[in-house]
Protein backbone atom coordinates (compact mmCIF):
# COMPACT_ATOMS: atom_id res chain seq x y z
CA UNK A 1 0.00 0.00 0.00
CA UNK A 2 1.56 3.37 -1.23
CA UNK A 3 1.41 6.37 1.50
CA UNK A 4 0.04 9.29 -0.29
CA UNK A 5 -0.44 13.04 1.08
CA UNK A 6 -4.61 12.41 1.70
CA UNK A 7 -3.67 9.45 4.07
CA UNK A 8 -7.15 8.65 6.05
CA UNK A 9 -7.34 8.35 9.68
CA UNK A 10 -6.47 5.56 11.08
CA UNK A 11 -9.72 4.44 12.05
CA UNK A 12 -11.68 4.96 8.72
CA UNK A 13 -8.50 2.76 7.35
CA UNK A 14 -9.39 0.03 9.84
CA UNK A 15 -12.81 0.01 8.64
CA UNK A 16 -11.72 0.44 4.99
CA UNK A 17 -9.31 -2.76 5.73
CA UNK A 18 -12.08 -4.95 7.65
CA UNK A 19 -14.71 -4.15 4.96
CA UNK A 20 -12.06 -5.15 1.84
CA UNK A 21 -11.90 -8.43 4.45
CA UNK A 22 -15.29 -9.00 4.82
CA UNK A 23 -15.96 -8.42 1.13
CA UNK A 24 -13.67 -11.11 0.25
CA UNK A 25 -14.95 -13.46 2.39
CA UNK A 26 -17.98 -13.08 0.58
CA UNK A 27 -16.74 -13.82 -2.19
CA UNK A 28 -16.19 -17.71 -1.62
CA UNK A 29 -19.65 -18.55 -3.01
CA UNK A 30 -19.01 -16.86 -6.35
CA UNK A 31 -15.43 -18.97 -6.54
CA UNK A 32 -17.43 -22.25 -5.67
CA UNK A 33 -19.16 -21.51 -7.95
CA UNK A 34 -16.82 -20.53 -10.92
CA UNK A 35 -15.08 -23.84 -9.73
CA UNK A 36 -18.29 -25.59 -10.40
CA UNK A 37 -19.23 -24.08 -13.79
CA UNK A 38 -15.32 -24.77 -14.88
CA UNK A 39 -15.57 -28.50 -13.98
CA UNK A 40 -19.01 -28.68 -15.76
CA UNK A 41 -17.21 -27.20 -19.07
CA UNK A 42 -14.22 -29.62 -19.16
CA UNK A 43 -16.33 -32.47 -17.80
CA UNK A 44 -17.07 -33.53 -21.45
CA UNK A 45 -12.91 -33.81 -22.11
CA UNK A 46 -12.71 -35.99 -18.62
CA UNK A 47 -15.54 -38.27 -19.99
CA UNK A 48 -13.83 -38.54 -23.45
CA UNK A 49 -10.20 -39.11 -21.86
CA UNK A 50 -11.61 -41.89 -19.84
CA UNK A 51 -13.56 -44.13 -22.63
CA UNK A 52 -10.88 -43.56 -24.73
CA UNK A 53 -8.41 -45.39 -21.85
CA UNK A 54 -10.66 -47.90 -21.05
CA UNK A 55 -10.02 -51.38 -22.77
CA UNK A 56 -12.79 -52.47 -25.45
CA UNK A 57 -15.70 -54.24 -24.49
CA UNK A 58 -15.35 -53.59 -20.88
CA UNK A 59 -17.96 -51.15 -19.01
CA UNK A 60 -17.18 -47.52 -18.41
CA UNK A 61 -18.47 -44.07 -17.71
CA UNK A 62 -21.40 -43.59 -17.59
CA UNK A 63 -22.42 -47.04 -15.83
CA UNK A 64 -19.50 -47.53 -13.94
CA UNK A 65 -15.68 -46.18 -13.39
CA UNK A 66 -13.36 -48.45 -15.60
CA UNK A 67 -11.03 -51.46 -13.58
CA UNK A 68 -8.08 -50.14 -15.76
CA UNK A 69 -6.55 -48.01 -18.07
CA UNK A 70 -5.15 -48.92 -21.48
CA UNK A 71 -3.29 -47.25 -24.56
CA UNK A 72 -4.89 -49.94 -26.89
CA UNK A 73 -7.08 -47.63 -28.55
CA UNK A 74 -4.35 -45.24 -28.93
CA UNK A 75 -2.53 -47.15 -31.25
CA UNK A 76 -5.53 -49.13 -32.44
CA UNK A 77 -6.73 -45.30 -33.86
CA UNK A 78 -3.13 -44.91 -35.17
CA UNK A 79 -2.76 -48.71 -36.95
CA UNK A 80 -6.85 -48.15 -38.70
CA UNK A 81 -6.88 -47.51 -42.07
CA UNK A 82 -6.97 -43.60 -42.95
CA UNK A 83 -6.02 -42.17 -39.81
CA UNK A 84 -2.37 -41.22 -40.06
CA UNK A 85 -2.84 -40.05 -43.41
CA UNK A 86 -5.98 -37.36 -42.38
CA UNK A 87 -3.61 -35.97 -39.75
CA UNK A 88 -0.75 -36.04 -42.00
CA UNK A 89 -3.15 -34.01 -44.52
CA UNK A 90 -4.65 -31.27 -41.88
CA UNK A 91 -0.80 -30.15 -40.57
CA UNK A 92 -0.32 -29.82 -44.52
CA UNK A 93 -3.69 -27.65 -45.18
CA UNK A 94 -2.77 -25.50 -41.74
CA UNK A 95 0.97 -25.49 -41.89
CA UNK A 96 0.98 -24.30 -45.56
CA UNK A 97 -1.92 -22.14 -44.73
CA UNK A 98 -0.27 -20.41 -41.76
CA UNK A 99 2.95 -19.98 -43.91
CA UNK A 100 1.39 -18.13 -46.86
CA UNK A 101 -1.08 -16.29 -45.22
CA UNK A 102 1.11 -14.85 -42.43
CA UNK A 103 3.67 -14.30 -45.81
CA UNK A 104 0.93 -12.68 -48.14
CA UNK A 105 -1.00 -10.56 -45.38
CA UNK A 106 2.26 -9.09 -43.94
CA UNK A 107 3.38 -7.94 -47.39
CA UNK A 108 -0.29 -6.36 -48.39
CA UNK A 109 -0.48 -4.97 -44.59
CA UNK A 110 2.74 -3.20 -45.42
CA UNK A 111 1.99 -1.62 -48.53
CA UNK A 112 -1.24 -0.53 -47.40
CA UNK A 113 -0.19 0.69 -44.45
CA UNK A 114 3.38 2.60 -45.70
CA UNK A 115 3.15 3.18 -49.04
CA UNK A 116 1.19 5.07 -51.49
CA UNK A 117 -0.34 3.23 -54.91
CA UNK A 118 -3.26 3.90 -57.14
CA UNK A 119 -6.00 2.15 -56.23
CA UNK A 120 -5.17 1.52 -52.21
CA UNK A 121 -7.42 2.70 -50.78
CA UNK A 122 -10.77 1.24 -53.00
CA UNK A 123 -8.32 -1.82 -52.57
CA UNK A 124 -8.78 -2.21 -48.76
CA UNK A 125 -12.36 -1.19 -48.48
CA UNK A 126 -13.09 -3.83 -51.21
CA UNK A 127 -11.02 -6.14 -49.27
CA UNK A 128 -12.96 -5.31 -45.81
CA UNK A 129 -16.17 -5.04 -47.20
CA UNK A 130 -15.41 -9.08 -48.39
CA UNK A 131 -15.35 -9.58 -44.56
CA UNK A 132 -19.69 -9.26 -45.00
CA UNK A 133 -20.20 -12.34 -47.40
CA UNK A 134 -19.98 -15.30 -45.38
CA UNK A 135 -17.86 -18.29 -46.92
CA UNK A 136 -20.95 -20.76 -47.09
CA UNK A 137 -23.09 -18.30 -49.01
CA UNK A 138 -20.54 -18.78 -51.89
CA UNK A 139 -19.56 -21.92 -51.07
CA UNK A 140 -20.93 -22.99 -54.38
CA UNK A 141 -19.00 -20.90 -57.05
CA UNK A 142 -15.87 -21.48 -55.46
CA UNK A 143 -16.20 -24.99 -55.58
CA UNK A 144 -17.36 -24.79 -59.31
CA UNK A 145 -14.30 -21.86 -59.99
CA UNK A 146 -11.90 -24.48 -58.64
CA UNK A 147 -14.14 -27.72 -59.99
CA UNK A 148 -13.10 -25.97 -63.31
CA UNK A 149 -9.40 -25.51 -62.40
CA UNK A 150 -9.63 -29.35 -61.68
CA UNK A 151 -8.21 -28.62 -58.52
CA UNK A 152 -11.06 -31.22 -56.78
CA UNK A 153 -9.56 -33.28 -54.23
CA UNK A 154 -5.61 -31.79 -54.61
CA UNK A 155 -3.99 -30.01 -52.00
CA UNK A 156 -3.94 -26.58 -53.74
CA UNK A 157 -7.24 -26.92 -54.16
CA UNK A 158 -7.37 -27.14 -50.78
CA UNK A 159 -5.77 -24.58 -49.84
CA UNK A 160 -6.32 -21.78 -52.18
CA UNK A 161 -9.40 -20.40 -51.38
CA UNK A 162 -8.82 -20.36 -47.79
CA UNK A 163 -5.88 -17.79 -48.35
CA UNK A 164 -7.67 -14.83 -49.02
CA UNK A 165 -7.87 -13.68 -45.90
CA UNK A 166 -9.24 -9.92 -44.91
CA UNK A 167 -9.12 -10.38 -41.33
CA UNK A 168 -5.48 -11.33 -41.44
CA UNK A 169 -4.47 -8.15 -44.23
CA UNK A 170 -6.23 -5.77 -41.81
CA UNK A 171 -4.79 -7.26 -39.11
CA UNK A 172 -1.53 -7.17 -40.25
CA UNK A 173 -2.28 -3.07 -41.53
CA UNK A 174 -3.12 -1.78 -38.52
CA UNK A 175 -0.20 -3.29 -36.42
CA UNK A 176 2.62 -1.86 -39.04
CA UNK A 177 0.58 1.71 -39.13
CA UNK A 178 1.49 1.74 -35.42
CA UNK A 179 5.44 1.42 -36.32
CA UNK A 180 7.16 4.44 -36.77
CA UNK A 181 8.10 5.87 -40.68
CA UNK A 182 11.75 6.87 -39.65
CA UNK A 183 12.59 3.27 -39.47
CA UNK A 184 12.01 2.48 -42.98
CA UNK A 185 12.97 5.90 -44.12
CA UNK A 186 16.26 5.44 -42.11
CA UNK A 187 16.54 2.16 -43.67
CA UNK A 188 16.31 3.43 -47.23
CA UNK A 189 18.37 6.40 -46.94
CA UNK A 190 20.79 3.82 -46.03
CA UNK A 191 20.42 2.25 -49.37
CA UNK A 192 18.26 -0.43 -48.95
CA UNK A 193 16.16 -2.50 -50.70
CA UNK A 194 12.49 -2.68 -50.56
CA UNK A 195 12.71 -6.12 -49.87
CA UNK A 196 15.66 -6.15 -47.15
CA UNK A 197 12.91 -3.56 -45.99
CA UNK A 198 10.36 -5.69 -45.38
CA UNK A 199 12.67 -8.87 -44.61
CA UNK A 200 14.82 -7.16 -42.61
CA UNK A 201 12.65 -4.42 -40.80
CA UNK A 202 8.41 -5.60 -40.96
CA UNK A 203 8.95 -8.96 -40.52
CA UNK A 204 10.68 -8.86 -37.29
CA UNK A 205 9.12 -6.11 -35.68
CA UNK A 206 5.84 -7.45 -36.58
CA UNK A 207 6.68 -10.94 -34.93
CA UNK A 208 4.38 -10.92 -31.98
CA UNK A 209 1.23 -10.34 -34.58
CA UNK A 210 2.53 -12.56 -37.06
CA UNK A 211 2.36 -15.53 -33.72
CA UNK A 212 -0.98 -14.27 -32.71
CA UNK A 213 -2.15 -14.37 -36.41
CA UNK A 214 -0.46 -17.74 -37.08
CA UNK A 215 -2.15 -19.72 -34.15
CA UNK A 216 -5.66 -18.06 -35.36
CA UNK A 217 -4.70 -19.16 -39.12
CA UNK A 218 -3.71 -22.86 -37.78
CA UNK A 219 -6.77 -22.95 -35.47
CA UNK A 220 -9.53 -22.32 -38.04
CA UNK A 221 -7.32 -24.53 -40.66
CA UNK A 222 -7.00 -27.63 -38.21
CA UNK A 223 -10.70 -26.64 -37.41
CA UNK A 224 -12.50 -26.42 -40.66
CA UNK A 225 -14.90 -28.61 -41.90
CA UNK A 226 -17.40 -27.53 -44.64
CA UNK A 227 -15.03 -26.61 -47.19
CA UNK A 228 -12.35 -29.79 -46.76
CA UNK A 229 -15.75 -31.41 -46.85
CA UNK A 230 -16.81 -30.95 -50.47
CA UNK A 231 -13.11 -29.76 -51.98
CA UNK A 232 -11.51 -33.15 -50.89
CA UNK A 233 -13.25 -36.51 -52.14
CA UNK A 234 -11.01 -39.18 -51.13
CA UNK A 235 -8.48 -40.12 -48.56
CA UNK A 236 -6.01 -37.94 -51.04
CA UNK A 237 -6.92 -35.14 -49.24
CA UNK A 238 -9.40 -35.54 -46.86
CA UNK A 239 -8.67 -33.94 -43.22
CA UNK A 240 -8.85 -35.06 -40.03
CA UNK A 241 -12.31 -33.66 -39.11
CA UNK A 242 -13.55 -34.71 -42.30
CA UNK A 243 -12.59 -37.81 -41.76
CA UNK A 244 -13.89 -38.14 -38.32
CA UNK A 245 -17.03 -37.75 -39.60
CA UNK A 246 -16.83 -40.81 -41.62
CA UNK A 247 -16.43 -42.64 -38.39
CA UNK A 248 -19.68 -44.09 -37.87
CA UNK A 249 -20.46 -45.19 -34.10
CA UNK A 250 -22.07 -48.37 -35.12
CA UNK A 251 -18.87 -49.73 -37.26
CA UNK A 252 -16.36 -47.90 -35.27
CA UNK A 253 -16.16 -48.74 -31.10
CA UNK A 254 -16.81 -45.90 -29.15
CA UNK A 255 -13.98 -45.93 -27.05
CA UNK A 256 -12.15 -45.87 -30.78
CA UNK A 257 -14.18 -42.71 -31.55
CA UNK A 258 -13.18 -41.26 -28.25
CA UNK A 259 -9.67 -41.99 -28.67
CA UNK A 260 -9.89 -40.55 -32.04
CA UNK A 261 -11.19 -37.54 -31.30
CA UNK A 262 -8.85 -36.84 -28.47
CA UNK A 263 -6.03 -37.47 -30.82
CA UNK A 264 -7.70 -34.82 -33.55
CA UNK A 265 -7.73 -32.36 -30.60
CA UNK A 266 -4.32 -32.73 -28.99
CA UNK A 267 -2.61 -29.81 -31.58
CA UNK A 268 -5.26 -27.42 -30.42
CA UNK A 269 -4.68 -28.33 -26.64
CA UNK A 270 -0.49 -27.63 -27.35
CA UNK A 271 -1.75 -24.39 -28.62
CA UNK A 272 -4.12 -23.47 -26.16
CA UNK A 273 -1.33 -24.50 -23.35
CA UNK A 274 1.68 -22.79 -25.12
CA UNK A 275 0.16 -19.99 -26.08
CA UNK A 276 -2.82 -19.32 -24.32
CA UNK A 277 -2.32 -15.44 -23.49
CA UNK A 278 -1.66 -14.87 -27.03
CA UNK A 279 -4.67 -15.86 -27.44
CA UNK A 280 -6.89 -14.04 -24.57
CA UNK A 281 -5.06 -10.39 -25.45
CA UNK A 282 -5.70 -10.43 -28.91
CA UNK A 283 -9.22 -11.90 -28.85
CA UNK A 284 -9.83 -8.89 -26.06
CA UNK A 285 -8.00 -6.21 -27.90
CA UNK A 286 -9.29 -7.08 -31.84
CA UNK A 287 -11.97 -9.43 -31.30
CA UNK A 288 -10.89 -12.00 -33.58
CA UNK A 289 -12.96 -14.83 -34.05
CA UNK B 1 20.09 18.49 -52.49
CA UNK B 2 21.06 14.42 -52.35
CA UNK B 3 17.85 13.74 -50.27
CA UNK B 4 15.20 15.55 -51.42
CA UNK B 5 16.48 14.06 -54.83
CA UNK B 6 16.39 10.01 -53.21
CA UNK B 7 12.82 10.81 -51.52
CA UNK B 8 11.34 12.32 -54.93
CA UNK B 9 12.70 8.96 -56.44
CA UNK B 10 11.51 6.97 -53.57
CA UNK B 11 7.99 8.52 -54.32
CA UNK B 12 8.02 7.93 -57.09
CA UNK B 13 9.14 3.80 -57.10
CA UNK B 14 6.89 3.96 -54.30
CA UNK B 15 3.44 2.91 -56.45
CA UNK B 16 5.40 -0.01 -57.89
CA UNK B 17 6.84 -1.35 -55.11
CA UNK B 18 3.21 -0.88 -53.41
CA UNK B 19 1.84 -2.75 -56.27
CA UNK B 20 4.15 -5.27 -56.08
CA UNK B 21 3.97 -6.18 -52.34
CA UNK B 22 -0.33 -6.12 -52.46
CA UNK B 23 -0.40 -8.32 -55.78
CA UNK B 24 -0.30 -11.78 -54.34
CA UNK B 25 -2.93 -10.57 -52.11
CA UNK B 26 -4.97 -8.79 -54.65
CA UNK B 27 -4.77 -11.93 -56.73
CA UNK B 28 -6.05 -14.00 -54.49
CA UNK B 29 -8.68 -12.02 -53.32
CA UNK B 30 -10.11 -11.04 -57.15
CA UNK B 31 -9.82 -15.13 -57.87
CA UNK B 32 -11.04 -16.35 -54.45
CA UNK B 33 -13.53 -13.96 -52.98
CA UNK B 34 -14.83 -10.60 -55.65
CA UNK B 35 -15.13 -13.39 -58.27
CA UNK B 36 -17.11 -16.07 -56.07
CA UNK B 37 -18.91 -13.08 -54.78
CA UNK B 38 -20.26 -11.84 -58.70
CA UNK B 39 -20.49 -15.75 -59.17
CA UNK B 40 -23.15 -16.25 -56.39
CA UNK B 41 -25.61 -13.89 -57.77
CA UNK B 42 -25.08 -15.13 -61.52
CA UNK B 43 -25.22 -18.21 -60.83
CA UNK B 44 -28.56 -17.65 -59.05
CA UNK B 45 -29.97 -16.79 -61.68
CA UNK B 46 -29.49 -20.13 -63.79
CA UNK B 47 -30.31 -23.32 -63.52
CA UNK B 48 -26.24 -24.23 -63.07
CA UNK B 49 -26.12 -28.36 -63.23
CA UNK B 50 -22.99 -30.41 -61.94
CA UNK B 51 -22.31 -31.34 -65.84
CA UNK B 52 -21.23 -27.05 -65.98
CA UNK B 53 -24.45 -26.74 -68.20
CA UNK B 54 -26.63 -23.96 -67.50
CA UNK B 55 -29.38 -21.58 -69.09
CA UNK B 56 -30.73 -18.45 -68.13
CA UNK B 57 -33.50 -18.38 -65.83
CA UNK B 58 -34.60 -14.92 -64.68
CA UNK B 59 -36.16 -14.78 -60.86
CA UNK B 60 -37.26 -18.57 -61.25
CA UNK B 61 -35.01 -19.61 -58.33
CA UNK B 62 -36.50 -17.07 -56.17
CA UNK B 63 -39.76 -17.99 -56.86
CA UNK B 64 -39.23 -21.07 -56.21
CA UNK B 65 -38.01 -19.94 -52.54
CA UNK B 66 -41.62 -18.96 -51.46
CA UNK B 67 -43.05 -22.60 -53.05
CA UNK B 68 -40.02 -24.83 -51.38
CA UNK B 69 -41.51 -26.11 -47.80
CA UNK B 70 -37.38 -27.21 -47.11
CA UNK B 71 -36.45 -23.69 -47.85
CA UNK B 72 -39.00 -22.05 -45.20
CA UNK B 73 -38.38 -25.16 -42.67
CA UNK B 74 -35.25 -23.88 -42.68
CA UNK B 75 -35.56 -20.39 -42.07
CA UNK B 76 -37.73 -21.04 -38.75
CA UNK B 77 -35.36 -23.61 -37.82
CA UNK B 78 -32.50 -21.46 -38.04
CA UNK B 79 -34.36 -18.66 -36.41
CA UNK B 80 -35.76 -20.95 -33.87
CA UNK B 81 -32.15 -21.83 -33.54
CA UNK B 82 -30.60 -18.41 -32.92
CA UNK B 83 -33.33 -17.35 -30.95
CA UNK B 84 -32.20 -20.37 -28.56
CA UNK B 85 -28.29 -20.25 -29.09
CA UNK B 86 -27.45 -15.76 -28.78
CA UNK B 87 -29.74 -15.42 -25.67
CA UNK B 88 -28.00 -18.15 -24.05
CA UNK B 89 -24.57 -17.95 -25.22
CA UNK B 90 -24.72 -14.25 -24.09
CA UNK B 91 -26.12 -14.63 -20.76
CA UNK B 92 -23.49 -17.66 -20.03
CA UNK B 93 -20.75 -15.60 -21.39
CA UNK B 94 -21.96 -12.43 -19.14
CA UNK B 95 -22.74 -14.78 -16.35
CA UNK B 96 -18.87 -16.71 -16.28
CA UNK B 97 -17.29 -12.74 -16.99
CA UNK B 98 -18.80 -11.59 -14.29
CA UNK B 99 -17.42 -14.24 -11.59
CA UNK B 100 -14.33 -14.39 -13.51
CA UNK B 101 -13.94 -10.60 -12.86
CA UNK B 102 -14.86 -10.47 -9.33
CA UNK B 103 -13.03 -13.53 -8.30
CA UNK B 104 -9.02 -13.30 -7.71
CA UNK B 105 -8.59 -17.02 -6.66
CA UNK B 106 -7.42 -18.77 -9.52
CA UNK B 107 -8.59 -16.95 -11.66
CA UNK B 108 -6.03 -17.79 -14.79
CA UNK B 109 -6.78 -21.42 -14.26
CA UNK B 110 -10.91 -21.06 -14.08
CA UNK B 111 -10.66 -18.43 -17.76
CA UNK B 112 -8.57 -21.03 -19.03
CA UNK B 113 -10.70 -24.18 -18.15
CA UNK B 114 -14.04 -22.02 -19.13
CA UNK B 115 -12.45 -20.98 -22.84
CA UNK B 116 -11.08 -24.37 -23.58
CA UNK B 117 -13.85 -25.86 -25.74
CA UNK B 118 -13.18 -22.89 -27.52
CA UNK B 119 -10.12 -23.87 -29.10
CA UNK B 120 -11.73 -27.53 -30.62
CA UNK B 121 -13.13 -27.95 -33.42
CA UNK B 122 -17.29 -28.17 -34.09
CA UNK B 123 -16.92 -31.48 -34.96
CA UNK B 124 -15.26 -32.31 -32.09
CA UNK B 125 -17.49 -31.19 -30.61
CA UNK B 126 -20.38 -32.85 -31.91
CA UNK B 127 -18.98 -36.13 -31.79
CA UNK B 128 -18.69 -35.89 -28.35
CA UNK B 129 -22.06 -34.20 -27.44
CA UNK B 130 -23.43 -36.92 -30.04
CA UNK B 131 -21.89 -39.67 -27.00
CA UNK B 132 -23.26 -37.44 -24.62
CA UNK B 133 -26.97 -37.09 -25.72
CA UNK B 134 -27.27 -41.00 -27.08
CA UNK B 135 -29.65 -43.07 -26.12
CA UNK B 136 -27.37 -45.67 -24.15
CA UNK B 137 -25.01 -42.13 -23.57
CA UNK B 138 -23.63 -40.07 -20.87
CA UNK B 139 -26.06 -37.96 -19.84
CA UNK B 140 -29.27 -41.12 -19.98
CA UNK B 141 -26.64 -43.18 -17.82
CA UNK B 142 -26.26 -39.92 -15.19
CA UNK B 143 -30.01 -39.24 -15.58
CA UNK B 144 -31.08 -43.01 -14.98
CA UNK B 145 -28.81 -42.95 -11.68
CA UNK B 146 -31.79 -40.66 -10.43
CA UNK B 147 -34.58 -42.57 -12.26
CA UNK B 148 -35.21 -40.42 -15.17
CA UNK B 149 -35.85 -41.34 -18.55
CA UNK B 150 -33.86 -42.13 -20.57
CA UNK B 151 -34.18 -39.28 -22.99
CA UNK B 152 -34.23 -39.52 -26.89
CA UNK B 153 -32.18 -36.04 -27.25
CA UNK B 154 -31.73 -36.11 -30.66
CA UNK B 155 -34.89 -38.29 -32.06
CA UNK B 156 -37.53 -35.68 -30.47
CA UNK B 157 -38.27 -32.83 -32.45
CA UNK B 158 -39.09 -30.59 -29.46
CA UNK B 159 -35.59 -31.35 -28.38
CA UNK B 160 -33.43 -31.42 -30.43
CA UNK B 161 -32.67 -27.98 -31.29
CA UNK B 162 -32.03 -26.59 -27.80
CA UNK B 163 -29.84 -29.80 -27.83
CA UNK B 164 -27.57 -28.13 -30.74
CA UNK B 165 -28.34 -25.00 -28.92
CA UNK B 166 -26.23 -25.94 -25.89
CA UNK B 167 -23.72 -27.86 -27.75
CA UNK B 168 -22.68 -24.72 -29.75
CA UNK B 169 -23.03 -22.35 -26.15
CA UNK B 170 -20.31 -25.06 -24.99
CA UNK B 171 -18.40 -24.83 -27.66
CA UNK B 172 -18.45 -20.95 -28.01
CA UNK B 173 -19.09 -18.73 -25.34
CA UNK B 174 -15.58 -18.33 -23.97
CA UNK B 175 -14.69 -16.22 -26.95
CA UNK B 176 -17.91 -13.68 -25.70
CA UNK B 177 -16.84 -14.46 -22.54
CA UNK B 178 -13.42 -13.08 -23.10
CA UNK B 179 -14.81 -9.96 -24.87
CA UNK B 180 -16.80 -9.62 -22.03
CA UNK B 181 -14.44 -9.50 -19.46
CA UNK B 182 -12.29 -7.02 -21.30
CA UNK B 183 -15.33 -4.73 -21.27
CA UNK B 184 -15.56 -5.30 -17.50
CA UNK B 185 -12.12 -4.63 -16.86
CA UNK B 186 -11.89 -1.39 -18.63
CA UNK B 187 -14.97 -0.19 -16.69
CA UNK B 188 -13.16 2.18 -13.91
CA UNK B 189 -12.80 0.58 -10.25
CA UNK B 190 -13.52 4.14 -8.95
CA UNK B 191 -17.49 4.76 -10.12
CA UNK B 192 -18.15 0.62 -8.48
CA UNK B 193 -16.34 2.29 -5.48
CA UNK B 194 -17.96 5.30 -4.93
CA UNK B 195 -21.33 3.99 -5.66
CA UNK B 196 -20.50 1.12 -2.87
CA UNK B 197 -19.79 4.24 -0.35
CA UNK B 198 -22.87 5.64 -1.26
CA UNK B 199 -24.98 2.93 -0.22
CA UNK B 200 -25.78 1.08 -3.94
CA UNK B 201 -25.91 -2.50 -3.40
CA UNK B 202 -24.18 -5.21 -5.86
CA UNK B 203 -27.72 -5.55 -7.49
CA UNK B 204 -27.84 -1.68 -7.80
CA UNK B 205 -24.12 -1.50 -8.82
CA UNK B 206 -24.58 -4.06 -11.82
CA UNK B 207 -27.69 -2.30 -13.19
CA UNK B 208 -26.91 1.53 -12.69
CA UNK B 209 -23.02 1.11 -13.62
CA UNK B 210 -21.70 -1.97 -15.04
CA UNK B 211 -24.29 -2.72 -17.39
CA UNK B 212 -24.68 0.98 -19.15
CA UNK B 213 -20.68 1.06 -19.44
CA UNK B 214 -20.58 -2.61 -20.86
CA UNK B 215 -23.26 -1.80 -23.31
CA UNK B 216 -20.92 -1.46 -26.12
CA UNK B 217 -19.22 -5.00 -25.51
CA UNK B 218 -22.18 -6.82 -25.11
CA UNK B 219 -23.78 -5.48 -28.16
CA UNK B 220 -20.84 -6.95 -30.19
CA UNK B 221 -21.15 -9.57 -28.75
CA UNK B 222 -24.69 -10.39 -29.85
CA UNK B 223 -24.55 -9.36 -33.39
CA UNK B 224 -21.51 -11.35 -33.80
CA UNK B 225 -23.32 -14.36 -32.16
CA UNK B 226 -26.55 -13.88 -34.27
CA UNK B 227 -24.33 -14.27 -37.38
CA UNK B 228 -22.49 -17.51 -35.75
CA UNK B 229 -25.98 -18.80 -34.91
CA UNK B 230 -27.22 -18.51 -38.79
CA UNK B 231 -23.96 -20.28 -39.81
CA UNK B 232 -24.46 -23.26 -37.99
CA UNK B 233 -23.55 -26.52 -39.90
CA UNK B 234 -20.78 -28.70 -38.88
CA UNK B 235 -22.28 -30.15 -35.69
CA UNK B 236 -25.47 -30.58 -37.28
CA UNK B 237 -23.94 -32.26 -40.04
CA UNK B 238 -22.18 -34.99 -37.48
CA UNK B 239 -25.10 -35.21 -35.19
CA UNK B 240 -28.73 -35.07 -36.70
CA UNK B 241 -28.04 -34.58 -40.30
CA UNK B 242 -30.90 -32.15 -40.01
CA UNK B 243 -33.60 -34.64 -38.62
CA UNK B 244 -35.41 -35.98 -37.46
CA UNK B 245 -37.77 -34.90 -39.97
CA UNK B 246 -35.97 -32.14 -40.67
CA UNK B 247 -36.49 -30.08 -37.16
CA UNK B 248 -32.78 -29.39 -37.38
CA UNK B 249 -32.55 -28.15 -41.21
CA UNK B 250 -30.95 -24.74 -40.79
CA UNK B 251 -30.24 -22.83 -43.57
CA UNK B 252 -26.62 -23.86 -44.69
CA UNK B 253 -27.01 -27.49 -44.30
CA UNK B 254 -29.82 -26.52 -47.06
CA UNK B 255 -27.38 -25.01 -49.28
CA UNK B 256 -24.75 -27.96 -48.67
CA UNK B 257 -27.92 -30.41 -49.56
CA UNK B 258 -29.47 -28.75 -52.59
CA UNK B 259 -25.49 -28.50 -53.82
CA UNK B 260 -23.47 -31.73 -52.80
CA UNK B 261 -26.90 -33.66 -52.55
CA UNK B 262 -28.72 -33.15 -55.53
CA UNK B 263 -26.07 -31.14 -57.60
CA UNK B 264 -28.76 -28.67 -58.13
CA UNK B 265 -25.79 -25.76 -58.23
CA UNK B 266 -28.18 -23.02 -59.27
CA UNK B 267 -30.93 -22.96 -56.41
CA UNK B 268 -28.20 -23.68 -54.15
CA UNK B 269 -26.50 -20.80 -54.89
CA UNK B 270 -29.96 -18.81 -54.61
CA UNK B 271 -29.87 -20.22 -50.99
CA UNK B 272 -26.57 -18.88 -50.80
CA UNK B 273 -27.52 -14.95 -51.89
CA UNK B 274 -30.74 -15.47 -49.22
CA UNK B 275 -27.54 -16.10 -46.47
CA UNK B 276 -25.93 -13.27 -47.80
CA UNK B 277 -28.72 -11.41 -47.63
CA UNK B 278 -29.48 -12.13 -43.53
CA UNK B 279 -25.57 -11.08 -43.11
CA UNK B 280 -25.77 -8.14 -44.38
CA UNK B 281 -29.04 -6.91 -43.09
CA UNK B 282 -27.14 -7.65 -39.18
CA UNK B 283 -24.23 -6.31 -40.45
CA UNK B 284 -25.93 -2.97 -41.24
CA UNK B 285 -27.81 -2.81 -38.43
CA UNK B 286 -24.59 -3.10 -36.24
CA UNK B 287 -23.16 -0.57 -38.39
CA UNK B 288 -26.29 2.02 -37.87
CA UNK B 289 -26.32 0.94 -34.24
CA UNK B 290 -22.77 1.69 -33.31
CA UNK B 291 -22.66 5.07 -35.16
CA UNK B 292 -25.77 6.10 -33.15
CA UNK B 293 -23.94 5.22 -30.19
CA UNK B 294 -20.49 6.70 -30.69
CA UNK B 295 -22.17 10.60 -31.45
Amino acid sequence: MTITASRPKPATRAAQIRGARARRRRRWPLVALLALLSLLTISPFIAMIIVALSPVGKPTVPAQWPESLTLDNISRVFSASGFIGWTFNSLVYSLVSVVIILLTASMAGYAFAKKRFPGRDTMLWTFLATMMVPFQATLIPTFVLVANLGGVDTFWGLIMPTLANSQAVFLMRQFIMGLPDELFEAAKVDGASELRVFWQIVLPLTRPILATLGVFVFLWHWNDFLWPLVASQSNATRTLTVGLTTLRTEEVQLSMLMASAAISVVPCLLVFFLLQRYLVNSIAMTGMK
Amino acid sequence: MERVCSKVRHRLRDPVTGLLFVLPVLVLFLVFRIFPTLGVAGMSLTDWKISGEWSFVGGDNYARLFDDPNFLTSLQVTLVYSAIYVPLTVLVALGTALLLNSVIFMRGLFRGMLFLPYVTSFVFAGIIWRWIYEFDGLLNGLLARIDVGPVAFMEESALVLPALALVSVWKGFGYSMLILLAGLKAIPGSYLEAARVDGAGPFQRFRRITLPLLKPALFFVLIIETITAFQVFDTIYVMTGGGPARASYTLIYGIYEQGFRFFDFGYAATLGMVLFAVVLVISLIQRRLMDRGNT
